[in-house]
């Protein structure tokens, strides 16, 4: 049975579906140094929202995997960790963004079929 | 800001040893520019009901440490799915039986519903559930445990990854009627009917020089119905075999097979068939009371799991009969064992 449309449903989707992007995000944005808080200021703007409970433990699982460099250093009379991406990690991206680029073009071809479809189903229809 | 460093320390308790302080500096960064970004904004310092707010925003602290922790679990999602069939099983198995038992000792058995409706009955409901709960209690929490150490042994060695399909079991009919099965009815059938025929026909079961056991007259309608019995559950067998599916008719004549002898054997018990016991070795005064006691003693004593084998069987054999009209209901399948009417 199909049940009625849940908001709640929907941003479990909407998360599930950031949760990926916001990886590629967050390493893109890295290629120039940043410290945490800065980070999140620069994605929030770009309409990328992250807070800092997913924030902060992506980017400590992103240096233990060696994508992310991190430093502790003194701005403005206090000590920031300022992340960089590794060697590695521009690599990853390289590869993630041509990833990106293809499952952007393979989903503008099945919404593009589709939409074709639905048009030839309409016309049918009248 | 000593509400700022009562959370942090609240966070600092829930995190892995080696990265405490590493992390509560970090977060206390994080936190620190903010509340700075937003005086700024105000020019003037944040009030304790502002910090408030801004630490209400990021979370509880046992979750904000949660969330730097690594995502841990006692059953994952590859067994997890095993592991509620078996404690399903394992809780019904256990518990059916139980309730089963309990409820035929309070029907049935008079010293036991004595005991168990007197003035101290709940003292006694709560022993006797009590204990039921403690072991049921013990074996969910041995399904768990084993399926605990298995849940590591499977993520050190990975041996759900390796399968093969060919070792998937058959496709499942329920109606199909395996012929080791019927084959081993047969059998039984008939070495029951010879044997039935061999030794029971007279009502002197024994009739030895230093023991005798006689039955009443009435043997005579147990020994021929259990016999017609025997022969159609023969002839249903064989049918079965021949034909290893059931259908609504054979399901309904296992049904009243069954019935009857389950009739049968609750009259048996109740009958006081047994005339005499005569041995060398024992008293007649003796024999006379081992009679009376196997008559209206222990007979009577076993009426109870009787009771509760009648019921089981009649709920399996109605089920039976259900399953045959509920898939005769159903689109056909592309099976080569469809039920045929």
């Amino acid at each position: 049975m199909v049940k009625s449309m849940n908001p709640e449903n929907f941003e479990n989707l909407r998360l599930e579906l950031r949760r990926g992007c916001l990886v590629l995000a967050v390493l893109t944005a890295l290629r120039t140094e940043q410290y945490g808080y800065t980070l999140r200021k620069s994605l929030a703007e770009h309409g990328l929202a992250i807070d800092e409970g997913t924030l902060y433990p992506l980017l400590r699982r992103l240096e233990g995997q060696g994508l992310l460099t991190s430093e502790w250093r003194e701005e403005d009379k206090r000590n920031k960790r300022f992340y960089c991406l590794s060697g590695d990690g521009k690599q990853i991206l390289k590869q993630l963004l041509a990833e990106w680029q293809n499952i952007d073009l393979s989903l503008r071809a099945v919404l593009k079929e589709q939409s074709h479809g639905t048009s030839r189903t309409l016309l049918a229809g009248r | 800001m000593e509400l700022l460093e009562r959370y942090l320390q609240a966070v600092k308790f829930w995190l892995p040893r080696q990265q405490k302080q590493d992390i509560i500096a970090e977060l206390s960064e994080d936190i620190h520019s903010e509340i700075e970004e937003k005086e700024t904004e105000l020019g003037r310092p944040l009030t304790e009901v502002e910090i408030e707010t801004i630490l209400k925003q990021r979370g509880r602290p046992m979750l904000v440490a949660n969330r730097y922790l690594p995502q841990e679990h006692l059953i994952g999602p590859v067994l997890f799915p095993i592991y509620r069939f078996v404690l399903k099983i394992v809780l019904l198995c256990y518990l059916v039986p139980w309730v089963l038992v309990w409820i035929g000792l309070l029907i049935f058995n008079s010293g036991y519903r004595a005991e168990h409706t007197g003035p101290a009955w709940i003292s006694a409901l709560g022993s006797t559930w009590g204990s039921l709960w403690f072991a049921a209690f013990v074996a969910a929490g041995t399904v768990t445990l084993i399926f605990a150490i298995l849940e590591r042994a499977q993520a050190k060695s990975g041996f759900l990854g390796d399968w093969d399909p060919h070792k998937l079991p058959p496709v499942r009919n329920p109606n199909l009627i395996p012929r080791a099965s019927s084959v081993f009815e047969l059998c039984v059938g008939m070495i029951f009917c010879l044997w039935w025929t061999a030794n029971m026909h007279s009502p002197t079961l024994l009739n030895l020089p230093s023991l005798r056991i006689s039955l009443s007259s009435e043997w005579r309608y147990f020994y021929w119905g259990f016999l017609i019995l025997a022969l159609v559950n023969i002839s249903l067998a064989g049918v079965n075999l021949m034909r290893p599916y059931w259908t609504g008719l054979r399901a309904t004549f296992r049904l009243l097979s069954d019935v009857a002898g389950i009739a049968l054997f609750f009259w048996l018990l109740k009958a006081n068939l047994l005339v005499e016991i005569a041995a060398t070795t024992v008293s007649a005064q003796k024999a006379a009371e081992l009679t009376r006691a196997i008559n209206s003693v222990w007979m009577p004593r076993m009426l109870p799991a009787v009771v509760i084998l009648a019921v089981v069987i009649a709920v399996v054999d109605v089920f039976r009969i259900v399953r045959v009209k509920m898939s005769d209901v159903r689109p056909a399948s592309t099976g080569k064992f469809a039920v045929m009417a």
